[in-house]
């Protein structure tokens, strides 16, 4: 026999009025846990924008500091030439 | 470390809330004189029972914050309250659904149990807007763990004093002379009030991990952007934590 005909002919939950109301309560929690967790979720949201402005501003300080590491070789290279080139002469 | 256990406790809490729900309605017998409308009993109580609890831990835990002075406790006592309210409110509509389903009434005044049930409510609705009144941090936290101490040992009271009252419309299922509730109904019952105690601390876990961690993040912000990139505190009913007392994560 298809099992949804037995469910059909006998409900777990009956369509009369008791059913009704017993499934109205069990809703009601279920909605007020569903806000909760969309709640959550916006807050959550929240949470990973400030994660990701602190992690955008840690990437744009490395690469300061990688960019000024690669820039000090040459400039403080070509001063130490200048200098020696000034006590040759 | 409030974020430690949250997977198996939500695991725990889906597979309690599932089990509850197919038992209630597939297993758990009909009343004899109800009928199908008992069932809400598996949800009201247990909601309503894990409320007045919550409440007496929310006391304990602004006990233990008077006593070390820990805004730790202060945020625990806080989240507690707050979620014990919003269960407050699920035991309330749904005592509601069931007076209306087999009193043919949504709310009946002269009933003690409903009415202290409001009472409970109403006075620890008045406990977000007592914090929200006191702007210094330090005051806010003493005065509200007073009102949890003193509000959680008059939750107690005012259940006994219920319990002692007479009344012949309420029903009484637990040490009655009439006897309590058959092996079935006590197990399904049992069961779902394991199922709402661990949706509770699965709440108020996610709660307190979620603000411990705004306020990591925030002071994660200060010390790398300075004091411009952080918006400025306004006033507010939930407790703020100082970054060293953040626990690590």
């Amino acid at each position: 026999m298809n099992p949804l005909a037995v469910l059909a002919a006998a409900p777990a939950v009956p369509y009369d009025k008791a059913g009704r109301y017993v499934a109205a309560a069990f809703i009601v929690l279920f909605a007020i846990v569903l806000i909760y967790v969309a709640i959550m979720a916006t807050k959550l949201q929240r949470l990973e924008r400030d994660l990701g402005d602190i992690n955008r501003e840690l990437d744009r300080r490395q690469r300061e500091q990688a960019e000024s590491a690669d820039g000090v070789g040459p400039a403080v290279g070509a001063a130490t030439a200048a200098a020696a080139q000034e006590n040759a002469s | 470390m409030h974020g430690k256990g949250l997977r198996a406790l939500t695991l725990a809490t889906l597979v309690a809330l599932s089990a509850t729900f197919a038992l209630v309605v597939f297993w758990a017998p009909n009343d004899a004189d109800q009928g199908f409308i008992q069932k809400i009993f598996y949800l009201h109580v247990p909601v309503a029972i894990i409320t007045l609890i919550a409440y007496v831990v929310a006391g304990i835990f602004a006990w233990r914050q008077l006593k070390t002075g820990s805004r730790e406790w202060d945020l625990r006592s806080y989240v507690v309250i707050h979620i014990a309210l919003i269960f407050n409110i699920v035991g309330l509509l749904t005592g509601a659904i069931w007076a209306k389903a087999s009193w043919g009434h949504w709310w009946v005044w002269d009933e003690p149990t409903l009415v202290s049930f409001l009472i409970v409510f109403l006075l620890y609705a008045t406990y977000q807007p007592l914090r929200f009144s006191i702007e210094d941090p330090e005051r806010q936290a003493r005065y509200a763990s007073v009102f949890a101490i003193i509000a959680g040992a008059f939750v107690p009271l005012n259940f006994m004093a219920v319990r002692m009252a007479t009344s012949l419309v309420h029903p009484r299922t637990f040490g009655t002379a009439n006897g309590g509730l058959p092996g079935e109904m006590m197990f399904v019952f049992l069961v779902s009030i394991v199922a709402m105690g661990l949706l509770f601390w699965l709440i108020v876990k996610y709660e307190i991990a979620q603000k411990t961690l705004t306020w990591q993040i925030r002071a994660l912000r200060r010390r790398l952007l300075g004091d411009d990139a952080v918006a400025p505190l306004g006033r507010s009913a939930a407790p703020t934590i100082a970054p060293q007392e953040a626990p690590a994560r």
